[in-house]
């Protein structure tokens, strides 16, 4: 019984199942959407939205606590990633100039970071 | 239907929440990271969605399963989501069995339910015995 609590604590979805059922019939040609489908979606963005953060925060900042994540970690963290593809179009249409800037000279750092481990510090300091 | 693209924004304190819970203690989230992860989720749904259909029609199923999900998760390499949700899943069957048989059990009283059953069960039997005896 104390058992059947907890599962039921931690089957308790923290986002709205209405709103999630809404968006789910906004892409299908829409079959039948039953209980169990819309749990189990509405869990699954759960652990995508964490997921998603944890990632973000982890590339870019490691495990440093008390940091800030912001919207280029999570743009650059699409752009590094195959399988975030299918969010390509969705992070970096909401940047400003400015940020797209500054994540520009990131991704080209980062980048010369993969393909010339020695040479960054020498061509950091050329420019 | 969608009246508003609104509509189809998820709420911004649970998106918040589900943040923090996922970040190290103390550590912030901006606003445009906060609203652009809420985004994501969006389409993250409406994808995982559409490709699970695909799978759906590819076997001539017209309705999503559980189980179109999770194939779905595993082929876009989102397999690491796959053992919490078949746990939560399994756990969610079972609430709703559990939930039915409470049900059930409220409405009539078990010793009840048992003799009927034994009853109809004994009804059943009498009448294709009859039937055996009308052949």
């Amino acid at each position: 019984m104390i058992d059947n609590g907890k599962t039921q604590q931690q089957l308790q979805q923290q986002l709205p199942l209405s709103r999630v059922r809404t968006i789910m019939k906004s892409s299908m040609d829409t079959g039948l959407i039953t209980n169990e489908v819309l749990f189990l979606m509405t869990r699954c963005t759960e652990l995508f939205v964490q997921h998603f953060a944890r990632e973000a925060y982890t590339a870019s900042l490691s495990k440093r606590s008390g940091e800030t994540l912001k919207y280029e970690h999570l743009s650059q963290l699409v752009n590094k990633n195959k399988y975030l593809e299918f969010l390509l179009q969705i992070v970096p249409e909401k940047i400003r100039v400015s940020e797209f800037l500054e994540m520009l000279r990131l991704n080209r750092s980062s980048a010369s970071d993969e393909d010339y481990e020695t040479g960054t510090e020498s061509e950091m300091e050329d420019e | 239907m969608v009246e508003r693209i609104e509509d189809l924004n998820l709420p911004n304190a649970v998106i918040a929440r589900l943040i923090k819970d996922a970040l190290p203690d103390g550590s912030n989230v901006s606003k445009e990271a906060r609203v652009a992860i809420a985004k994501a989720a969006s389409v993250f749904v409406i994808f995982i969605t559409s490709s699970s259909t695909a799978l759906a029609h590819k076997q001539n199923h017209r309705t999503i399963t559980a189980k179109d999900i999770l194939q779905t998760l595993n082929e876009l390499d989102f397999e690491s989501f796959v053992p919490s949700l078949t746990q939560d899943l399994e756990a969610y069957r079972k609430m709703v069995k559990d939930k039915k048989e409470s049900k059930a059990n409220s409405k009539k009283d078990i010793s009840t339910g048992d003799a009927t059953a034994s009853s109809s069960s004994a009804a059943a039997a009498a009448a294709a015995d009859n039937e055996d005896a009308n052949k």
